[in-house]
């Protein structure tokens, strides 16, 4: 059994992973609070999603393909901006119309580039994958996300909690909600790698599901959904380890289920009503 | 009511409060940070000389949104400082429309509006508004305490901890009877429970004006009583203004304004209180 655990650790691919893993896990969990609470889940996926024609032009195109990624996640969020814009036209319209634009984009992209076999890692994460400069740029995004998230706690808890009254003050609630779509895109971004475009969504939504059913305010639920993230992600690896038929976004998401319907069986209401 | 707080705190800098740290991830993020950035107000509120006027609205015009046919037009009124106003009128008759404009949440279409001599709009402390039905997120993981304690937030600005008004805090709990309920989560409250919890987070604000959009309309006889007796307490300096519906209380109220047609009438007015801000 410890063997089964130490083995994994003897290949240095399987430590970067790990401490991807771990630095995603936190932001994860604490950026997704915010996205589960505030009903974000859907323009999070849009976000996630459209990574793929940006990483793939970079690929195509030949450079770094996490300047790629951002940019793409930047035309999506203001895409969606602009396009609901129109009043006739509601906000999950242009969020459904600017995900299945920008992943056509990506799948004309990689067929354009005739390599299908480099995008299955893309789509569903590797970890082999991971090597230094991923960690370094896990760890700026991990440092940037993490420390607006604390700069900014009370605010973006009144607005996400009242929107209204956080404009009385004087806490603008639209900056913030910017902000907070800017922080998603680059989480999305730093742990495309890890869990892949297609999968990247679960990332924050399952631990932070989790989380919700179990805390009782806000640094509850953040703290519940990081130790999830944490606990899914890395066995989550370990099995991708085993297993390397297993892409470690599908490994990783698989492992995220576990918990969260175990605490959807066991936990009936979080606390007494 | 935030005032002595608010010089206590100039003149011993910041009073650290253990309760609200307990509230905060990565704590020992903390005093390095708050070195490093300072705080930036919401926004700046200019203290102007009111002359004892708390509202003074001369030829105002609204609509309920912007493009929308006008609600009132040619809305003439003042209320004095200190005086509790109850804004009367039918259904649909513009008094949701007239508070949400004075809070500053909907532009007027003419006319001007002072209140304490400046002009209605956003990031003001100084006046506080409560929706008849306020958009809270379902289900938001928050107890009644953190949302009573967002009331300071005015005070405070952006990238700042919480750190000071916790003496208004238990006072306002203790005022509207809501001790035994400080560690209960919003969404389990009930109705007249909320009302009672915003009206102290607008009350730990420390606001010179309320603005209450029917606060009554949820209370059961004993939520009403707290929320009146707290009200209309001889002490509380604040002014109110008031949309209400019940004519069997309007004695209780200095001054009366009715909304209907379209226009707004006084039916009675107030002479003034001696008031005092600072």
């Amino acid at each position: 059994m410890i063997d089964f655990l130490i083995q994994p650790l003897r290949e240095d691919f399987f430590w970067r992973a790990l401490i991807a893993i771990l630095l995603s896990s936190v932001t994860a969990g604490c950026l997704g609070a915010y996205i589960v609470l505030r009903r974000m889940a859907f323009i999070t996926n849009a976000l996630t999603h459209s990574i793929l024609p940006g990483v793939a032009a970079a690929i195509l195109l030949g450079f770094s393909l996490y300047w790629g990624a951002l940019g793409a996640a930047l035309i999506t969020a203001t895409g969606i901006a602009w396009l609901s814009a129109r009043k006739e036209i509601s906000e999950d319209s242009a969020i459904g119309i600017m995900l299945s634009f920008m992943f056509a984009m990506g799948v004309g992209l990689i067929s354009l580039s005739h390599a299908w076999r480099d995008f299955t890692s893309l789509l569903f994460g590797s970890i082999l994958a991971v090597d230094i400069n991923d960690l370094w740029m896990i760890g700026l995004t991990s440092t940037i996300i993490l420390l607006s998230l604390r700069l900014l706690h009370k605010e973006l808890e009144l607005a996400s909690f009242d929107e209204e009254y956080a404009q009385l003050i004087g806490a603008k609630p639209a900056v913030l909600r910017m902000v907070l779509l800017m922080l998603i895109a680059l989480a999305a971004v730093a742990s495309v790698r890890l869990v892949g475009a297609l999968l990247t969504t679960a990332l924050f939504i399952i631990p932070s599901a989790t989380g919700i059913l179990l805390g009782k305010n806000l640094v509850q639920v953040m703290g519940w959904g990081v130790g999830v993230a944490i606990l899914g992600g890395v066995s989550g690896l370990y099995l991708s380890f085993y297993f390397s038929q297993l892409p470690s976004g599908a490994a990783i998401v698989i492992c995220y289920m576990i918990p969260y319907l175990a605490v959807r069986v066991l936990v009936r209401q979080s606390y007494p009503r | 009511m935030a005032k002595d707080d608010a010089t206590q705190r100039t003149s011993t800098g910041r009073r650290p409060t253990k309760v609200m740290r307990k509230n905060f991830p990565f704590s020992f993020l903390e005093n390095p940070l708050s070195a490093l950035i300072p705080a930036v107000p919401y926004a700046k509120e200019e203290k102007v000389d009111c002359h004892g006027v708390a509202i003074l609205a001369e030829n105002l015009a609204c609509s309920a949104q912007p493009g929308f046919p006008l609600a009132f037009q040619n809305v003439n009124f003042s209320i004095p400082c200190g005086c509790r106003a109850a804004l009367i009128g039918p259904n649909g008759s513009g008094k949701s429309t007239l508070l949400r404009t004075l809070a500053g949440l909907n532009p007027l279409a003419e006319g001007t509006v002072k209140l304490l001599g400046v002009e209605p709009r956003l990031g003001r402390s100084r006046i506080a508004y409560l929706a008849q039905r306020p958009q809270l997120t379902p289900f938001f993981p928050l107890q009644l305490k953190r949302c009573v304690q967002m009331g300071t937030y005015a005070h405070h600005g952006w990238f700042e901890e919480c750190h000071h008004g916790e003496a208004n805090i238990e006072k306002a709990l203790q005022l509207l009877d809501l001790k035994s309920l400080a560690d209960r989560p919003i969404h389990q409250l009930s109705g007249g429970q909320l009302q009672r919890a915003l009206l102290a987070r607008a009350t730990v604000q420390g606001a010179e004006i309320l603005l209450l959009d029917e606060p009554f309309s949820a209370l059961d006889s004993r939520s009403r009583e707290i929320v009146e007796s707290f009200l209309f307490h001889s002490q509380n300096t604040f002014t109110v203004l008031m949309a209400t519906h019940d004519p069997a209380e309007l004695k209780r109220f200095d001054c009366v304004l009715e909304l209907n047609h379209g226009t707004l009438k006084t039916l009675h007015a107030c002479r003034g209180h001696p008031h005092h801000h600072d």
